[in-house]
């Protein structure tokens, strides 16, 4: 299964069990742009949880209200989440993304492709064994 | 030179000057660059909003200070997209002189995208007789900050066949003044025998309680423990975890795990195909019709609705 969809904010591309997608140069994500990225990749997705790559290195302004909504609704259907980053702008912005929101999939930052997919498919195996186990304090 | 350090450093320090003083509305262009200046001001802009939202819930809950709602800045367009008229807390809030403001156009006080929308906007609007509407645009002052605002634009006619004005408006949403002195102060102030908070919550309750909130977003499709065995797994007593929870969060446990599992069934609902019984069970409510429920209460509409 392969797909490929863009929008004004970024491009997606859908492969059987990966979905990347590539930000767009110069655009600030503010929430009515996080909720058009999400609902977009939702459609895409059809119900089914993916591992997603997620290239950021074009990124510089995601405002709160983006991130709020990034971390609860945008984390649906994700079974783990890989940034691809290009330090040290958006690497900042991904830890600091990740320090102050808490997601419930396995997720992390990686400026190298090949560290970014191997993650991904690790992760898909812990999370199968996280979720077997109820409020895992 | 917009793009040198010593520009960029420049504008860092005012920002921080600001902050200092108690504005947290305040932003900065990253501009494209990927280097460690940019890392600064990108970190600047998050820390910022995260202060500011952290001082909406922490700072309100519990307040003896009456929270308010005060028009920050306000202007008077012609169809034109001059300026007629400004307040003064405008004036201050951009740095600008009055009379700079007066006679300018509008747009030379927003930034190029907000410029761009803005223009579009005042196309659609100018003929209309009345309206009112939002927008966000992002203000920048004389001094090179930005200040990212929702605006209430209304379009209004006099009762002469003048043409039609725009009244755009921004509000802060402020603390308040505390209760008056004096004879005044005395009569607002709380009595002996009103309830003052009693518990005092230690840095490490605190982090506990967090801890608590993070766990709840992390596993709001599992069933949440009776709180007094919750706040025993995290070292602490039901009593602490409950009242610490409103003053950090400003709402109960229960109703925050509620929330959030709305929120989640709520982009589900719009851009799934899953059937609700799903969706209920996916978010973690057990009962359909308690779901259904939640759901209108917070949105208005039941959940089914949200799907013609």
């Amino acid at each position: 299964m392969k797909k490929q969809h863009e929008n004004k904010y970024a491009i997606y591309l859908l492969t059987d069990d990966l979905l990347h997608i590539i930000y767009k140069k110069g655009k600030s994500i503010d929430l009515e742009a996080a909720q058009i990225i999400v609902r977009d990749r939702m459609v895409i997705q059809e119900g089914v949880s993916l591992l997603v790559l997620c290239d950021i290195r074009e990124l510089r302004i995601v405002n709160k209200p983006a991130r709020d909504f990034f971390a609860i609704e945008g984390s649906l259907f994700i079974k783990a989440l890989a940034f691809l980053i290009d330090p040290p702008v958006t690497d900042a912005m991904s830890e600091f993304y990740l320090s102050t929101h808490r997601t419930p999939m396995p997720t992390a930052s990686f400026s190298k492709k090949s560290e970014a997919m191997d993650f991904l498919q690790k992760a898909t195996m812990l999370a199968a064994v996280i979720c077997m186990l109820p409020w895992n304090i | 030179m917009p793009n040198s350090d010593d520009f960029r450093v420049k504008r860092i320090k005012q920002m921080l000057l600001e902050m200092a003083q108690g504005n947290f509305y305040h932003s900065l262009d990253p501009s494209d660059k990927n280097d460690n200046v940019a890392t600064l001001i990108v970190m600047l802009n998050m820390v910022n909003e995260e202060i500011r939202a952290s001082f909406i819930h922490q700072g309100f809950v519990g307040s003896k200070h009456t929270p308010q709602h005060l028009v920050q800045m306000a202007f008077i367009i012609d169809t034109m997209g001059m300026i007629e008229m400004v307040n003064q807390n405008t004036c201050s809030t951009l740095s600008a002189f009055h009379t700079e403001l007066v006679g300018s156009p509008f747009v030379n006080t927003l930034t190029e995208e907000s410029q761009r929308k803005w223009l579009k906007k005042q196309k659609s609007i100018t003929n209309r007789e009345c309206s009112d509407s939002t927008m966000d645009l992002v203000f920048k002052t004389s001094e090179g900050l930005l200040i990212s605002k929702n605006c209430n634009i209304s379009t209004f006619g006099g009762k002469t066949e003048s043409p039609n004005k725009i009244l755009l408006s921004t509000i802060l949403f402020t603390k308040g003044e505390s209760f008056a002195k004096g004879i005044w102060g005395n009569a607002l102030r709380p009595g002996k025998e009103s309830k003052v908070p009693r518990v005092k919550l230690s840095h490490e309750d605190i982090r506990k309680i967090r801890e608590v909130h993070d766990l709840i977003i992390t596993n709001l499709d599992h069933q949440l423990p009776h709180l007094k065995d919750l706040a025993h797994q995290m070292g602490t007593n039901e009593f602490k975890l409950k009242y610490g929870f409103k003053q950090l969060y400003g709402t109960t446990v229960f109703k925050f795990l509620i929330q959030e599992r709305l929120r989640k069934a709520k982009t589900l609902i719009q851009f799934s195909s899953l059937s609700l019984k799903t969706i209920a069970h996916m978010v973690g409510f057990k009962s359909i019709p308690h779901f259904s429920r939640a759901f209108k209460e917070k949105y208005g509409n039941t959940p089914s609705s949200l799907r013609k």
